[in-house]
């Protein structure tokens, strides 16, 4: 272990180093560091902190104000400043805090008297072209990237490392590009055609590979991390949100090899592209990844302005390498970011439908996609246009009628539309007569009742003049429909209700016998909004049946009939209501009626409230009929249609107005044109069908542009929403390359901006990253900042090669990464020595090959993946693999759909981990030691931490210890003893046999295991019993439960975590 | 060169290389070594507060209902806020939109405790009132939040945007580690008797922030696992544990050798602490060593998981052993409605077992260098939201003032600092933004908030941000 004090010295070499090997002084690289970290905080861009109004970050106003004389440091105020004994005059300022070093102080005056040339910072300018140098170790270039790392590597003396074990060559390649650790037998014959035909044979295999789906499982994982790709909307509630077609798109993509520039612009405007398809608008689900809240109290605006800060955020950091948040409320500090421009360039994501609040909805209330699954599609594609096709046949049939309407007219009598159910009518009140407050009752007796006051009367009735009930007017029939609940029963009514916007929030009884001071006892006609209800009652409401329409059935202001039919079953089922005729789909919300229980009441029956009130307040209600069994659905249908038209057509054609010939023809075409009737079938099944997939498919969250309006912002003064500045509109910012001439101002645009071939750091970025992926480090270090304040990168020829080269090739992703699978520098072996450890400590230098803790995801497939367990299953919906209890439930409020936790049972606890359900207010917690991140914000780099909490994920979790008993199962099934299952234990795990001195121990261990396990064989039991998977009785119990623990071990070895 | 440069460039170039590293603080009679790369810088004072317990008390308590005494306000009961005082203050959406903003003075009887003569609600802290001169008292915190989630954040991380490193997490990064078994950042989420209205807590609260992932909060639990996978599977006893680590590690030692990979001792040394740690947290969380006398004094709810009493014990059991600072949270005191009817299950939760805590620290000589905290995220409306009557009310969210107190560590006991206006509304003398109430936390710990810092993306960024923060002297002892 090393002591803190030699570590100080070996970076105080490394940093000697560095100087001693500079031949000349280069601003970028010498200069610049110093200036940023001592002066730009007082002297740099941002005009609110500028002191003494000089700035040192442009040449020319330095040498303006006197601060730098090129050639001449004693004439340069900068030098006197900072050799000076006067503390008043000392720069940096004491109060700083910051003090220059003798030999920075030395360094700024050999170049101010070598002429105090600056650079652009190396980052905003483009990429130059690079000639792979000759090196000394010329055997051991493979390609362009080794001449760059070697050369940087003599420079520093130091020899690249041997070649890898082609063993752990394979290893390794297999889990840089599927993530997955390589089959033993793949092993042999890798290293046998390796060892036969080299290159080629390496070049074949990394083909094979990345043909393989898990490909893109393995590459979306990382641009997950920076598209904050989750399952939940992240603030307040954290409900569920629909997202995930989003994340198979992006698996999609890889494996499609799609090139990066459409990649990026696909999702940066996808929505904007020509006649976007289906995965061009998934794609643009990039920008809907941002956290959003639902909280009561929030304010929109603050809202929105939060989440275009993180889209742009996420945009600078993915796209530009720019921490371009930083100016959200100051001018940056390092880079030409001015407030200004932040904001224009925020003004790019603000012209977009998506809403302030999410609803706690799985839709997120703004816009969304339906993505119907590859076997949908082609229906969900075509059927808006059979739609279209059936209502214009339809229309043009109905045009074309007239003539048939005339024919059937001639010879239309009441009778003719249909026969009204007469048998078993026990009551029905017509309610038309058109005045007074009298009206009749037809029982087996006519006789009149009375409303409760005055009635207004409509002309506009269903059947002539209608009533309007109101509180005091409404109306006692007497006593009829006095049912028990093994009757079969069936009433109903024409109705309308008169208030505009419908009856939100209003509730009230159309009809009803019903004791409301007995426990609701009875039944009646219900409206709740504009959802219709029936009750049966003995008790409300621990013994009663209520069901509703599961739709919002009530049009207001129009007629519309509803009735229902009970069959006596005292069953939620037995009650059907139909709308118009036709059956409405329902939800049972009580269904608890008992046996015992009954519905008789002595109060009347009454139209218009129950026994005390609850009125259908501004309800007409007209034909109210009750039959004492039940109706059959062809009956309730001819009763909706032919009371009616029955009562049209017994009018005279001079007595019916225009509109009344416009109901009847519609009566025709519907129930008497054999040609309409074929279509309106037609196009029933096509709406059924839509409805169909519609209520099978995922959606999707995608961005779409506000129509007709400009992208524009606010400033908002130190980004507070409420203190708007100026109005900007969108812009890139003016010191990076220009905006394309001729592309439009907005995302469009801006995507066209980003992959234009002139932007010097897009490709950069993502080079950088990629590499990063395969090296555990980038060439720049910062990958999320390339600007003055981040890091220098530690071989800018090698970054402006490899991003030149990226984008020479059209932007081939897989290609890309197969130029470093095929390089020397990437075979190298993965051991160190103590000097490299002292010049190279981090492997920046490329000194060998690249070796690190891997992501928690890798770690988990693996297991799963040499345990046989793992499911090969592709996409779809979150999975809820094993989690300790309590992780959502104390985090979630009661009421949020993503409380309470259900483990999947079966193949969803072995799905990869990238499907993982990804709650972002309690990520997978075995995850989340693995530096898994939130995904609240954009990831581009994941820390990796080496800690204890990790070590009891993958010694306890249960999914590494059931993982761990089916290996040891497998491992046994070999049947060759002890040595054939250790040697298929380290084959499939570490791609290798053990050796001599690891067998050795490996073997003890088993030993002390068997021998606890054989004296405790209850223990054996319970160790072989974790999972949900069934033990296996081929092995007794101790055997299997010390191989357990044997493979546990493997599997914690540092070398099964590391690459 | 200084251990500052050597820690920062340590952390940039050979990240967590080393699991432990060698300070030693002595603490009674037993030796802690500092572990889990916790290496403490060096504080600039000597601190007061080495250890820290803070009670946030999720949703924000209504301040004038507990200790800001408005004794007048009785006679303006459903009278209209005066314009003067309202000032045309943004409200949230919950309550912008109502007519009128009907005054609801407190239901409770308010006396004076203690010697420095603090105005308490009796009726409903009658055990803390007992410690009023052992707390400093603060009437007049501010901040610019005015909903739960960020002002959560502002309150914990100095933020209102989510993801910088809370209290805690500078906590750990600046004092380290003192129990090489235990984590150096602990936090509880303690479950109220009443959860009428929760507010939403994530683990973002206790992130690390832009700090190095090991100074993030390790959260407790209640139930289950105290700390997620500390038991072994079943059927594996603590020596055949023992057994496959010493068999890992051994197999480690050969691949270290071949390799030279500094990072595989490291795995090492983490194997060995996770088996420490497993030894360590069923002592921590077996309370059938603490004695009746504090199950009296804490009450008897203190022996059921996951209470707020049976938090604080935990709390004064971690701090015992080392852990740097204790985070508990506390859900429902988001009153919008029904004041009456909850704010007395709040205060029977909180009142004993914050009683009990002080009293305890103090019994067993712990509380003068262990700072307590106590407090929301913002205050309450002295308007009433939704229905008023004489004996109920709710009240909305309010920023521009609320209270807090502390106690130990430092912190000046029988101090009454600040004071609010007759409407409990505004700050008239002496205004505590949280930034400042920070800076002096971080006083108490050893550090002056301006030098406390840590360079993130080119900036030498702080918990209490770019604008001006101000250590309040006179709550310091």
């Amino acid at each position: 272990m090393f002591r803190q004090n030699s570590i100080a010295a070996l970076l105080l070499a490394t940093v000697w180093v560095s100087f001693a090997a500079a031949e000349t002084l280069e601003y970028n690289r010498d200069v610049r560091p110093i200036l940023t970290e001592n002066c730009f905080a007082c002297h740099g861009v941002d005009s609110a902190s500028r002191e003494a109004d000089l700035r040192l970050d442009q040449r020319e106003a330095a040498l303006e104000y006197g601060a730098i004389a090129p050639g001449d440091s004693a004439e340069s105020e900068l030098i006197a400043r900072i050799f000076t004994d006067d503390p008043d005059l000392l720069m940096p300022p004491r109060e700083t805090k910051k003090q220059l070093t003798p030999k920075q102080k030395q360094l700024l005056k050999q170049w101010i008297d070598s002429g105090a040339e600056y650079e652009a910072h190396w980052g905003y300018i483009p990429p130059r072209s690079v000639v792979p140098p000759a090196v000394e170790h010329q055997s051991r270039v493979k390609n362009a990237i080794d001449s760059l790392v070697l050369s940087r590597l003599e420079k520093e003396g130091l020899a690249p490392a041997p070649e890898a074990n082609p063993r752990t060559l394979f290893r390794r390649l297999h889990l840089d590009i599927i993530g997955l650790p390589p089959k033993p037998a793949d092993v042999q014959k890798f290293v046998a055609d390796y060892q036969a035909r080299h290159d080629g044979a390496l070049s074949e295999w990394i083909d094979r590979l990345m043909e393989m789906p898990a490909w893109g499982e393995h590459r979306a994982r990382y641009w997950l991390d920076a598209a904050r790709y989750a399952d939940t909307h992240g603030l307040h509630f954290d409900n569920y949100r629909e997202m995930w077609p989003y994340r198979d798109w992006v698996i999609r993509s890889f494996n499609a090899n799609q090139p990066f520039d459409q990649f990026a612009v696909e999702q940066l405007a996808g929505d904007l592209l020509p006649n976007p398809d289906t995965d061009q608008l998934i794609a643009t689900g990039f920008q809907r990844c941002n956290i959003t809240t639902n909280e009561g109290g929030t304010i929109a605006e603050e809202n929105l302005a939060l989440y275009a800060a993180d889209r742009v955020q996420t945009f600078g950091w993915v796209f530009l390498g720019l921490t371009t948040n930083c100016a959200q409320c100051h001018d940056h500090k390092f880079d030409p970011f001015s407030t200004k421009e932040y904001y224009s360039l925020a003004a790019f994501f603000r012209n977009t439908k998506s809403p302030a609040l999410d609803g706690n909805v799985k839709g997120g209330k703004g816009p969304t996609l339906t993505v119907p699954s590859e076997v949908d599609r082609p229906r969900w594609n075509a059927l808006p246009g059979e739609i279209a096709a059936a209502k214009q046949h339809q229309k043009q049939r109905a045009e074309h009628s007239e003539g048939d309407f005339q024919k059937w007219l001639a010879n239309a009598t009441p009778d003719s539309v249909g026969n009204i159910p007469s048998d078993g009518l026990a009551v029905q009140v017509p309610l038309d007569e058109g005045s007074g407050t009298e009206v009749r009752v037809d029982a087996s007796t006519v006789s009149k009742v009375k409303f409760s006051g005055p009635v207004e009367w409509h002309d506009d009735g269903a059947l002539g003049p209608a009533p309007v009930f109101r509180t005091g007017s409404t109306l006692n029939v007497g006593n009829y429909g006095d049912f028990e609940k093994n009757q079969a029963f069936s009433y109903g009514a024409w109705v309308k209700t008169t208030k505009q916007g419908g009856n939100v929030g209003a509730t009230g009884a159309i009809l009803a016998r019903m004791d409301q001071d007995k426990d609701h006892r009875g039944w009646d006609l219900w409206h709740s909004g504009n959802v219709i209800s029936v009750h049966l009652i003995d008790s409300w409401d621990k013994n009663a049946i209520k069901v509703s329409t599961a739709q919002n059935v009530i049009e207001p202001t129009k007629w519309q009939h509803f009735f229902v039919t009970y069959d006596g079953s005292a069953k939620a089922a037995g009650i059907k209501i139909y709308v118009d005729g036709q059956p409405t789909g329902m939800k049972v919300e009580r269904d608890s009626l008992t046996n015992d229980a009954t519905l008789h009441t002595d109060v009347p029956l009454f139209i218009g409230k129950r026994s005390k009130g609850q009125v259908f307040d501004s309800g007409m209600v007209q034909d109210v009929r009750i039959y004492d069994r039940q109706l059959a659905p062809e009956e309730v249908r001819s009763l909706a249609k032919s009371t009616v038209v029955g009562a049209l057509l017994a009018k005279s054609l001079e007595e019916r107005s225009k509109e009344e010939t416009a109901v009847l023809q519609g009566y025709y075409l519907a129930e008497q044109d054999p040609q309409y009737q074929a279509i309106a079938k037609q196009l029933g099944q096509l709406e059924a069908e839509k409805k169909t997939i519609e209520g099978r498919s995922p959606i999707t969250h995608i961005q779409k542009e506000k129509p007709n309006s400009q992208p524009v912002a606010h400033v908002l003064m130190r980004g507070a929403y409420d203190q708007l500045g100026e109005e900007v509109t969108a812009a890139i910012p003016a010191s990076l390359h220009p905006f394309p001439a001729d592309a439009p101002l907005n995302r469009m645009g801006l995507a066209q901006w980003v992959v234009d071939p002139s932007n010097p750091l897009t490709a950069r970025v993502t080079v950088n990253r990629f590499w990063l992926e395969v090296f555990g480090q980038g060439i720049v270090s910062t990958p999320e900042d390339f600007g003055v304040s981040g890091a220098l990168p530690s071989n800018q020829k090698l970054l402006d090669w490899l991003a030149i080269d990226f984008i020479d090739s059209g932007w081939d992703v897989k290609r890309f990464f197969k130029q470093i699978f095929m390089s020397a520098t990437y075979r190298q072996a993965a051991a160190t020595t103590p000097e490299k450890l002292e010049q190279d400590p981090d492997n920046g230098m490329l000194s060998r090959g690249p070796r690190f803790r891997m992501d928690g995801e890798v770690i988990r497939d693996s297991a799963l993946s040499v345990s046989g367990l793992l499911s090969p299953r592709m996409y779809g919906p979150g999975t809820r693999p094993y989690q300790p209890g309590n992780i959502w439930e104390i985090m979630g409020l009661p009421g949020g759909d993503t409380r309470n936790y259900t483990q999947d049972q079966g193949e969803g606890l072995y799905r990869r981990t990238i499907y993982n359900f990804w709650k972002r207010m309690a990520p997978s917690p075995n995850m989340e030691a693995f530096n898994a991140p939130s995904r609240e914000v954009c990831t581009v780099q994941r820390e990796r931490t080496n800690t204890p909490l990790q070590a009891l994920v993958t010694l306890n979790d249960p999914q590494f210890v059931e993982a761990a008993r089916h290996l040891a199962l497998h491992a046994l099934e070999t049947g060759k003893g002890d040595d054939g299952a250790l040697t298929y234990i380290t084959q499939r795990v570490l791609a290798r046999r053990c050796t001599e001195d690891e067998r050795s121990i490996l073997l003890g261990s088993k030993e002390d295991y068997l021998r606890h396990y054989e004296n405790s064989p209850a223990d054996a039991k319970k160790l072989i019993e974790v999972g949900d998977s069934p033990t296996s009785e081929r092995f007794d119990a101790p055997t299997l439960a010390a191989w357990t623990m044997v493979c546990s071990q493997v599997m914690n070895l540092d070398e099964a975590l590391n690459k | 060169m200084n251990d500052h440069f050597t820690r920062r460039q340590f952390l940039a170039s050979g990240k967590h290389l080393l699991g432990g590293a060698a300070l030693a603080m002595l603490r009674g009679d037993s030796a802690y070594a500092s572990t889990g790369g916790g290496l403490p810088l060096e504080t600039h004072f000597l601190p007061r507060a080495k250890q820290v317990i803070y009670l946030h008390m999720v949703g924000g308590p209504s301040q004038m209902d507990l200790f800001d005494y408005k004794p007048g306000l009785v006679d303006y009961y459903d009278q209209d806020l005066p314009d003067s005082i309202r000032k045309g203050q943004r409200l949230t959406t919950m309550t912008s939109g109502q007519a009128r903003f009907p005054i609801a003075p407190s239901k409770y009887q308010f006396k004076q405790a203690g010697k420095c003569g603090m105005w308490l609600n009796q009726e409903m802290l009658p055990w803390l009132a007992k410690k009023a001169d052992d707390i400093c008292w603060i009437r007049s915190l501010h901040t610019e939040a005015i909903n739960h989630e960020p002002a959560i954040a502002a309150m914990q991380t100095g933020n209102q945007v989510a993801g910088r490193p809370c209290l805690g997490a500078w906590a750990s990064y600046g004092l380290g580690a003192i129990n090489e078994n235990l984590p150096a950042f602990v936090v509880l989420v303690a479950i109220p008797s009443n959860r009428e209205q929760e507010q939403a807590i994530s683990s973002r609260l206790w992130s690390a922030g832009y700090l190095s992932g090991e100074h993030a909060g390790v959260s407790f639990r209640s139930q289950g696992d105290p700390i997620l996978y500390i038991n072994d599977p079943p059927g594996v006893p603590r020596e055949l544990r023992r057994r496959s680590i010493d068999g890992i590690n051994a197999l480690n030692q050969i691949n270290y050798h071949n390799l030279g990979d500094p990072r595989t001792h490291t795995r090492m040394q983490q194997y060995e602490m996770a088996f420490r740690m497993q030894a360590s947290v069923p002592e921590l969380t077996d309370l059938s060593s603490e004695s009746d006398h504090t199950f009296e004094m804490y009450g008897g709810e203190a022996k059921k998981p996951g209470t707020f009493a049976n938090s604080v014990l935990m709390a004064r059991r971690l701090t015992e052993r080392g852990v740097r600072f204790v985070q508990i949270y506390h859900n429902n005191w988001d009153h919008h409605s029904n004041v009456g009817g909850r704010l007395p299950d709040q205060c029977k939760d909180v009142d004993k077992p914050c009683y009990a805590l002080l009293e305890d620290l103090e019994q067993r000589g712990m509380l003068d260098e262990t700072l307590v905290i106590w407090g929301g995220e913002f205050g309450r409306t002295i308007y009433s939201q939704g229905q008023l009557s004489p004996t109920n009310y709710g009240r909305d969210h309010h920023p521009r003032c609320f209270s807090m107190w502390m106690a130990g560590g430092g912190a000046k006991g029988g101090t009454i600092y600040g004071e609010t206006d007759d409407f409990s509304y505004n700050i008239v003398k002496d205004p505590v933004h949280i930034r400042d109430f920070h800076a002096t936390i971080l006083q108490l710990m050893g550090f002056d908030h301006e030098r406390f810092t840590y360079r993130y993306q080119g900036l030498d960024q702080k918990l209490t941000g770019v604008v001006p923060a101000h250590v309040i002297p006179e709550l310091i002892a």
